[in-house]
C-alpha cells in the first residue's frame, strides 16, 4: 500500500503553500475497522490523514458544500471518487480547475462488518466489501498526480450483473414482493441520497413541501415512489460507487436496482460507464437518431 | 423469581399474546426489530434491535384524526383512539431508560400527549439484561446498569440455557401469574462484561451553554452528510412533523418523525431557514442532547445505546464528541 506519510506530506505542502484551501481525505475512526472522511484546512492537521483498508467513503460529494469557495480543494481520489468528481463536473456543479485530484490506485476496501466479527488479528483474511468486489475502475480515471502504481482491474465484467440475473429470474409478482419487502424497511433517512454524487440537485424534489411530491408518511406507497424516483433519476448517471447501499442503515439492496437500470441502458443505448470519461454525454442526456423508439 | 428454558420461549410469548399485543425482537430480512408476535419467527436476543422500540409508543407515522370536508358540517373522527394493551418483551436497559425520557417529553411540563400517553399506560415492559455489550455500547457511562432497568415491569436475566424473570411492579407480577409455562426458581444475576466505549457527559451542559458560537461546530459538521440515520435510530430523539393528506372529500391528519438534521426541518413559509447549514443542524443535535434536554429535564438525552455510533455513515461518534467538547477551550 501507498505510504501514509506521502499523503500527509503532500497535503501539508498544498495547504502550506496556499495552493488549496481544503484537503479531503480519510482519518482513523472510532474502531480499527473504520476510516471515515476528514476535511482539513490547516497544515498541522495533515497528520490526521490515513490510507488503509477501510477508506470506504466516496469523498466527491463534499465538493457541493464548497461550490462558492474562492480557492481550490485537493481531494484524494480512488477510482470511485474520481468518477464522482467527473459526475459533478458533467452535471456542472464543480469546475475541473477548482480541484486538485491526487489519485490513489485502490486495492479494494475491506468489509468493516466482517472485520469487526473476525477480529484485528485476521485483518488479512477479511474479504473486500461488496461494492469494491464489484468495482470496475479501482484506478483513478482522472487525476492531476498519482501516488503509487496502478492496480489490476478486479472485476470480470460478467460478474457485474450477477444480482441482476437473480432479479430477472423472478416473476413480476415475485419481483414486486421482493421490492415491497425491501422498501418497507426503509426509514427514509435519506442517507442513500445524501451520500450520492449523482444526487446533486440544488433542491431535491423530496425536500419540497409545496408541491409535496413525496408524502412524508413512511408507508409502502410513498417508500416505493421514493425508491423508484431516485433510481430513475440517477439512471445513466450512477457511477456504481455503491455508497448508497453501503450507508443504508436498513441494508436495502439498492445496487440491485441501480445495476438493473445500468444493464438495461447498456442494452438499449450501448455500453456506457458513467463518470469514466467526462466528455461522453450520459445516454439519457443526449439524442441519437438511432436510439430505439419502441414506445412511439 | 420465575424461570423459563430458552427453547420454551415461544410458549411464553404465545401465552402473553393471548391477552395482549406482544412485541418481541425478531430477525426479519437480516434486521432485528420489535415485531408483533404471531406465533412464529426467529426471536433474536443476541443483541439489541437496530430500530429503537420508541416506534411502539410513538410510531414513525401515526394518524391523529380523520375528517370529512363539509365546511361547518364537516366531521372529525377517530381522535386518539384508546390504545390496546401491549407487552414489550426483551427491551434492553438503555431503551427502558429512553422511554422515561419520552415520558418527560410527552407527559410532563403541563402538556400531555394523548396519543403517546394512552399507549404508554397500556404497555408492560419486560427488560432483558445485557451480559455482553456490543463494541458500540456505552450505557454504563450514562449511568445505566446493564442488568437492571428502572421502569421495567419485569426484569429478565439471560442465564444461557434459561432466562430468569423477576417482577418489579404489580402489573408485572400479574402478567407472570397469568401464564403457566414458567417455573418457580432462584438464580444468580449474571455479571455483565464492561463496556469498551466510554463517555463522560457529567456537567457538560454548563460549558456548552457558553459554546453556541464556538468554531468547534463548523469543524465537526464538515463531514456530516445530513441524513436522518442518527436521529431516526436514536431511542431518545422525538421530533415530529404534522401533515394532512386529502383524498377526495375526506382526509386525515397525521404526524411522522422528523429530524433536525434535515434542511427543511426548520425551513419556514417564505423560505427563510434559521438553521441554514450543516453547522447549525449538527450543533442543534448535540446541544439538544447534551445541554437543552439536561437544562429542561435534568438528564442527558443519550442512553449510550450506540446505534448512532454504529450506523453513522461518516462515524460522527457522540462519545468522541463528548470527549472533545470536554477538552476544547471555551474561548476557542
Ligand atoms: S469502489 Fe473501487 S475504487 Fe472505490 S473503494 Fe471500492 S475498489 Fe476502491
Ligand atoms: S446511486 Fe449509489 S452507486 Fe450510484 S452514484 Fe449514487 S451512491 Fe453511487
Ligand atoms: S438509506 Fe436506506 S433507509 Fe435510508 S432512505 Fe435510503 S433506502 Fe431508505
Ligand atoms: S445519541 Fe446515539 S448512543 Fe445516544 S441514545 Fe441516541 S442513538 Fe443511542
Ligand atoms: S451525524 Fe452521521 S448519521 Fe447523523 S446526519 Fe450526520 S452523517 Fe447522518
Amino acid at each position: 500500500m501507498i505510504n501514509v506519510q506521502q499523503l500527509r506530506d503532500r497535503a501539508k505542502e498544498l495547504l502550506e503553500s496556499g495552493e488549496v484551501k481544503y484537503v479531503f481525505g480519510w482519518r482513523k475512526g472510532t474502531f480499527w475497522y473504520q476510516s471515515p472522511p476528514v476535511i482539513i484546512s490547516k497544515a498541522e492537521d495533515a497528520d490526521k490523514l490515513i490510507w488503509d483498508e477501510f477508506c470506504l467513503n466516496n469523498l466527491s460529494k463534499y465538493l457541493l458544500d464548497y461550490k462558492n469557495l474562492d480557492g481550490k480543494i485537493a481531494i484524494f481520489v480512488k477510482g470511485c471518487d474520481s468518477r464522482g468528481v467527473n459526475r459533478l463536473i458533467q452535471d456542472q456543479q464543480v469546475k475541473r480547475e477548482s480541484v486538485v485530484l491526487i489519485g490513489l490506485p485502490c486495492p479494494g476496501m475491506k468489509d468493516p462488518q466482517l472485520a469487526r466479527e473476525m477480529g484485528e488479528s485476521k485483518l488479512n483474511e477479511v474479504p473486500k466489501i461488496e461494492k469494491c468486489a464489484q468495482c470496475l475502475t479501482p484506478n483513478p480515471v482522472e487525476y492531476d498526480e498519482l501516488m503509487g502504481d496502478e492496480v489490476a482491474a478486479g472485476l470480470a465484467v460478467e460478474e457485474r450483473f450477477v444480482r441482476v440475473q437473480d432479479l430477472e429470474s423472478k416473476s413480476a409478482d415475485e419481483k414486486y414482493e421482493f421490492w415491497q419487502q425491501q422498501y418497507d424497511k426503509c426509514i427514509r433517512c435519506f442517507a442513500c441520497r445524501n451520500v450520492c454524487p449523482a444526487c446533486n440537485c440544488r433542491e431535491c424534489c423530496f425536500d419540497q413541501s409545496e408541491p409535496e411530491w413525496l408524502g412524508k408518511r413512511v408507508v409502502t406507497a410513498e417508500n416505493q415512489f421514493f425508491a423508484l424516483t431516485r433510481a430513475m433519476h440517477v439512471a445513466g448517471r450512477c457511477i456504481e460507487c455503491g455508497e448508497c447501499e453501503r450507508v443504508c442503515p436498513m441494508d436495502i439492496p439498492i445496487m440491485s436496482l441501480n445495476k438493473k437500470i445500468i444493464k438495461d441502458i447498456n442494452g438499449l443505448f450501448g455500453e456506457y460507464d458513467a463518470g469514466v470519461n467526462v466528455e461522453d454525454k450520459p445516454p439519457l442526456g443526449r439524442f441519437d437518431e438511432n436510439d430505439p423508439e419502441e414506445f412511439m | 423469581m420465575k424461570i423459563i428454558k430458552r427453547d420454551k420461549l415461544k410458549d411464553l410469548l404465545n401465552s402473553f399474546a393471548k391477552n395482549a399485543q406482544t412485541l418481541a425482537p425478531v430477525k426479519e430480512n437480516d434486521t432485528i426489530k420489535f415485531l408483533p408476535w404471531k406465533g412464529q419467527g426467529e426471536i433474536d436476543l443476541s443483541q439489541n434491535a437496530l430500530l429503537p422500540p420508541k416506534d411502539l409508543l410513538f410510531p414513525q407515522t401515526e394518524v391523529m384524526y380523520r375528517y370529512t370536508d363539509g365546511g361547518v358540517q364537516g366531521e372529525i373522527t377517530d381522535v386518539a383512539a384508546a390504545a390496546e394493551r401491549q407487552v414489550i418483551f426483551g427491551i434492553r436497559p438503555c431503551d427502558v431508560r429512553s422511554l422515561t425520557m419520552m415520558d418527560d417529553v410527552f407527559m410532563t411540563k403541563g402538556y400531555e400527549d394523548d396519543y403517546y400517553k394512552s399507549k404508554r399506560e397500556n404497555t408492560i415492559l419486560i427488560s432483558l439484561g445485557c451480559n455482553e455489550p456490543q463494541p458500540t455500547c456505552f450505557c454504563t457511562s450514562m449511568g445505566i446498569d446493564m442488568m437492571e432497568a428502572d421502569g421495567a415491569d419485569i426484569v429478565m436475566y439471560d442465564l444461557g440455557e434459561k432466562l430468569a424473570l423477576e417482577p418489579k411492579t404489580d402489573a408485572g407480577e400479574q402478567l407472570l401469574n397469568d401464564v403457566d409455562v414458567l417455573e418457580d426458581g432462584a438464580a444468580e444475576k449474571p455479571v455483565a462484561k464492561e463496556c469498551q466505549l466510554k463517555a463522560d457527559a457529567e456537567g457538560l451542559a454548563e460549558k456548552l451553554a457558553q459554546m453556541f458560537h464556538h468554531s468547534y461546530w463548523e469543524d465537526l459538521s464538515r463531514t456530516c452528510i445530513g441524513c436522518g440515520t442518527c436521529t431516526y435510530l436514536c431511542p431518545t430523539c422525538h421530533c415530529f412533523d404534522i401533515r394532512r393528506k386529502n383524498i377526495g372529500e375526506e382526509g386525515f391528519q397525521f404526524r411522522c418523525w422528523d429530524s433536525c438534521m434535515f434542511s427543511e426541518y426548520t425551513r419556514m413559509a417564505g423560505g427563510h431557514n434559521p438553521r441554514p447549514s450543516k453547522k447549525e443542524r449538527v450543533r442543534n443535535r448535540f446541544l439538544h442532547k447534551l445541554q437543552y434536554f439536561p437544562e429542561r429535564y435534568g438528564k442527558v438525552a443519550c442512553v449510550g445505546c450506540g446505534r448512532c455510533v454504529g450506523k453513522c455513515p461518516v462515524n460522527i461518534d457522540i462519545t468522541r464528541i463528548i470527549g472533545e467538547l470536554r477538552e476544547v477551550s471555551v474561548d476557542e
